[in-house]
């Protein structure tokens, strides 16, 4: 049962290129596949457009986004050592979501490419700094957990407060849509922003992989193992911040992911926290993308918005969690 | 149980103060711990043993004093170089994860890196502390008295010279203390220098080589079993007034009554 599952990861490894051309082939009009990819970049058929400039970066932030929810989670599960912990915690998704509301609070949205989600990475950085400074110097990872949550409640009720005095319903509604999370209509600007703060994040999380590991012992027995310094919860943090809160920027709040993905794929990677980081990465590509595709492919007059299929995906895992739990395996 | 040591190591306290919040939990603490030898801390709950034994492992910084290992103050050194001189056991060590045993044990060589023997040393560990049946079952499912020598094979895996654990006999039915203490007993022998934090008189008089008995974060009382545990002693740290039956240098430890504290 403590198989390390490489079979496993090698089919997820390789139904993500699977789930990419499926994303490339989904959507309203259907397209010639490989005429468009074989006119390249610079096709200037209708086809080679859709694909190239519409189709292409919105699976590849699908990927990416869900890379960085699904690794900022393993961290996020890793640190406060609870599988139940997700990065929302850290109160970085509810900075960047603040920011972006308060942006389209005051009517400006889509009149720019980038300056929505720029806003947001600001949020998310900002709540970051305020989570550091609440937590205070040489703060441990729970006390960091602890002031994360405290900031995520207060951005919460603003977030609360700015809807409840939106200036019109219009306003309102675009708030709603975007905490909901989507990935429509975004193209290569949003992907060119958010791309260096996920590779910063993944980065900084690299680095506390064998903090992680040390960690599943204990706090005391991590600064024993020669984990003591406090840096190693500042990297998660600012990985955190950096990866989820890029992520949220482009494409708005999506739930689930950072919570069910590493839950899921534990048991794959022998339940090691440093290899759960990518083996989720890769898991929360996948879940993104696939979710997307169905986004896409779904007909209604509204668009179907991703954060509603994720929760729709999370809430039957809790049932499950709760029905394994019940039968004596644990809590 | 054998291991050869394979470098020695002398640890000392110099001064030792430590200070939590507003609170001194530890004050001018002066002791050292030399290889071959296996000292008991001993104290009452909350006089500083547990403290004692983290700044002793690095895992606080003491506020004043300093922890000597070999001659070098373990804060002139990086994190990995002193986890290597020095494992720690403390005392709750739960794994968050269903990590398998043999995973367990092998978090204990992160200070080392990556070692190209580093398989055989996760089995000798296991075999050491006699686990290996169960090298693969999830540490979850493991009993108590499995799980200690889980933790005791992490604790061991990195061959560092210096061995601390704090109440390691804890929770544990009298099979399996009197087996731990003896595992400990020969590490010490084997040239390891290793520092308990134990509760139980009786085990720390008939192991130990020497004991510190610690109250209100200072140093009461250092020495031989015979030396320290005395009813004056014991009665002074602990409130109980209690008899030491000494039979071939192994003493039974028995509490009478509790003591009327004096004032002041």
């Amino acid at each position: 049962m403590l198989k390390h599952n490489k079979n496993a990861v090698f089919l997820l490894l390789a139904a993500l290129p699977l789930a990419l051309l499926g994303a490339l082939g989904s959507g309203p009009v259907s397209v010639d596949l490989s005429s468009a990819l074989a006119e390249g970049w610079s096709g200037q058929s209708s086809d080679a457009v859709i694909l190239w400039q519409l189709r292409l970066p919105r699976a590849l932030l699908a990927i990416l986004v869900g890379a960085a929810l699904g690794m900022g989670g393993a961290a996020m599960q890793g640190m406060l050592r609870n599988p139940l912990a997700e990065p929302a915690l850290l109160g970085v998704s509810s900075g960047a979501a603040l920011a972006a509301v308060l942006f389209l609070y005051y009517g400006a949205a889509w009149k720019s490419g980038w300056l929505l989600q720029a806003l947001a990475i600001g949020g998310a950085f900002s709540a970051a700094a305020a989570v550091w400074l609440l937590a205070g110097r040489g703060a441990s990872a729970g006390r960091l957990v602890l002031a994360g949550v405290a900031i995520n409640a207060f951005l919460s009720a603003l977030i609360a407060l700015a809807l409840n005095y939106a200036p019109s319903m219009f306003a309102m509604q675009e708030v709603v849509f975007w905490l909901m999370g989507s990935l429509a209509n975004r193209g290569w600007d949003q992907l060119f922003l958010a791309l260096p703060f996920l590779a910063v994040g993944v980065l900084c999380l690299f680095f506390t992989r064998n903090y992680l590991r040390a960690l599943a012992l204990g706090e005391d027995s991590a600064a024993s193992l020669g984990f003591q310094s406090r840096a190693y919860p500042f990297l998660i943090l600012l990985g955190i911040a950096s990866a989820v809160g890029g992520a949220v920027a482009v494409a708005g709040t999506i739930g689930f992911v950072g919570l069910v993905v590493p839950h899921l794929v534990r048991p794959l990677v022998r339940q090691d926290p440093a290899r759960l980081l990518w083996i989720s990465a890769l898991a929360g590509a996948l879940l993104l993308l696939l979710a997307d595709i169905l986004v896409i492919n779904f007909v209604g007059a509204q668009e179907l918005r991703i954060g509603a299929v994720t929760a729709f995906i999370g809430a039957p895992f809790f049932f499950w969690l709760i029905l394994t739990a019940r039968r004596g395996q644990w809590l | 149980m054998s291991i050869a040591a394979e470098q020695t190591i002398e640890a000392a306290c110099i001064e030792l103060g430590l200070e939590r919040g507003r609170k001194s939990v530890l004050r001018g603490i002066h002791c050292a711990f030399k290889p071959f030898e296996l000292t008991a801390v001993v104290g009452p709950n909350g006089a500083g043993k547990s403290s004692l034994l983290q700044c002793l492992s690095g895992v606080q910084n003491p506020s004043s004093g300093r922890v000597e290992l070999n001659g070098v103050a373990s804060g002139q050194m990086t994190a990995a170089q002193r986890a290597r001189l020095g494992a720690f056991l403390p005392q709750s060590e739960t794994p968050a994860w269903s990590l398998s045993a043999a995973d367990m044990v092998a978090l204990g060589l992160l200070p080392w890196g990556r070692l190209p023997d580093r398989e055989q040393r996760i089995q000798q560990a296991l075999l050491l502390v006699d686990a290996q049946e169960f090298a693969e079952r999830p540490v979850t499912q493991l009993s108590g008295g499995e799980l200690r020598r889980v933790q005791l094979a992490r604790l061991l895996v990195g061959r560092a010279p210096l061995l601390i654990a704090d109440e390691p006999t804890a929770a544990l039915d009298i099979r399996h203390q009197l087996q731990l203490m003896q595992n400990f007993r020969s590490l010490a022998d084997s040239g390891k220098t290793v520092v308990l934090a134990l509760h139980d008189l009786s085990l720390a008089a008939r192991f130990c080589d020497r004991i510190l008995l610690i109250l209100d974060g200072e140093m009461l009382a250092q020495g031989t079993p015979q030396e320290v545990l005395t009813p004056a002693l014991i009665g002074e740290a602990y409130g109980v007034s209690c008899e030491f039956r000494w039979r071939d240098g192994v003493a039974d430890f028995v509490p009478l009554d509790l003591l009327r504290k004096s004032s002041g």
